[in-house]
């Protein structure tokens, strides 16, 4: 799309709701949101920058191949890290413990954090993979 | 022949679905299995085991977290399968 005015102004506009994103994701376990909001969010502004900069940008910033490495990268990670003591019967990696720290403050909660990060990339590379595929019918 | 056979297989389904409604507990009686110990545990105990204020990020990413893994799985599965049917193979 060639509009100057849609171009400045998602500039503008794109940064800020990835940052708020990225802070719902991060705030996940001290107020409501957590991965799936943040990460419907970003891929929101995904879908901004694709509508407004076309093809050929959209896919130097995240390319298919790039975007399924992250997807799968942390599907993966959310799998051996909470997926694999099931598989086991209940007998977890012998992965250090994160201490929980102190209730209320960003780094604290554990494996939480790294959780809610993980379900964040997935969800918004699904909303950007989902919009591209029925928009253009390629990545 | 395959109509009738599919009619015939969805009333049987339906009503089998019916039956485990129908034995389901009552809404709202206060000896139901919902009302148990579990939900009053999470209250009370939800911030010192997860460490986590908002209660239901508790649940679903740490006591439950294995249930948010199988959504992730869930939107990935239909991420690829849409691939499957709407990527263009010339690109």
């Amino acid at each position: 799309m060639k509009n100057t005015i849609l171009k400045e102004v998602s500039k503008i506009v794109i940064p800020f709701i990835q940052i708020f994103s990225i802070y719902i994701i991060f705030h996940g376990h001290l107020s409501p949101g957590g991965g799936f909001a943040g990460g419907t969010i970003f891929g929101a502004s995904l879908i901004l920058y694709r509508i407004v900069y076309g093809k050929g940008d959209a896919q130097k910033k995240i390319s298919y191949k790039r975007l399924m490495h992250l997807m799968c990268i942390s599907l993966i990670f959310y799998g051996v890290l909470k997926g694999y003591g099931f598989i086991t019967g209940g007998s977890y990696i012998d992965l250090f413990e994160i201490p929980l720290g102190t209730p209320g403050r960003i780094l604290s909660g554990g494996y939480i954090l790294p959780l809610n990060i993980a379900v964040g990339i997935v969800v918004a590379m699904v909303m950007y993979l989902f919009f591209t595929l029925f928009y253009e019918g390629e990545v | 022949m395959k109509k009738l056979i599919a009619i015939l297989l969805t009333g049987i389904l339906v009503s089998i679905l019916l039956v485990g409604v129908y034995d389901l507990p009552k809404f709202g009686r206060a000896d139901n299995p919902v009302n148990n110990e579990v939900a009053q545990r999470y209250l009370k105990k939800g911030v010192k085991d997860t460490g986590a204020l908002n209660i239901v990020t508790g649940i679903i990413l740490d006591y439950r977290a294995f249930d948010t893994f199988g959504e992730a799985v869930v939107l990935f599965t239909a991420a690829v399968a849409v691939l499957v049917v709407l990527k263009r193979e010339d690109s």
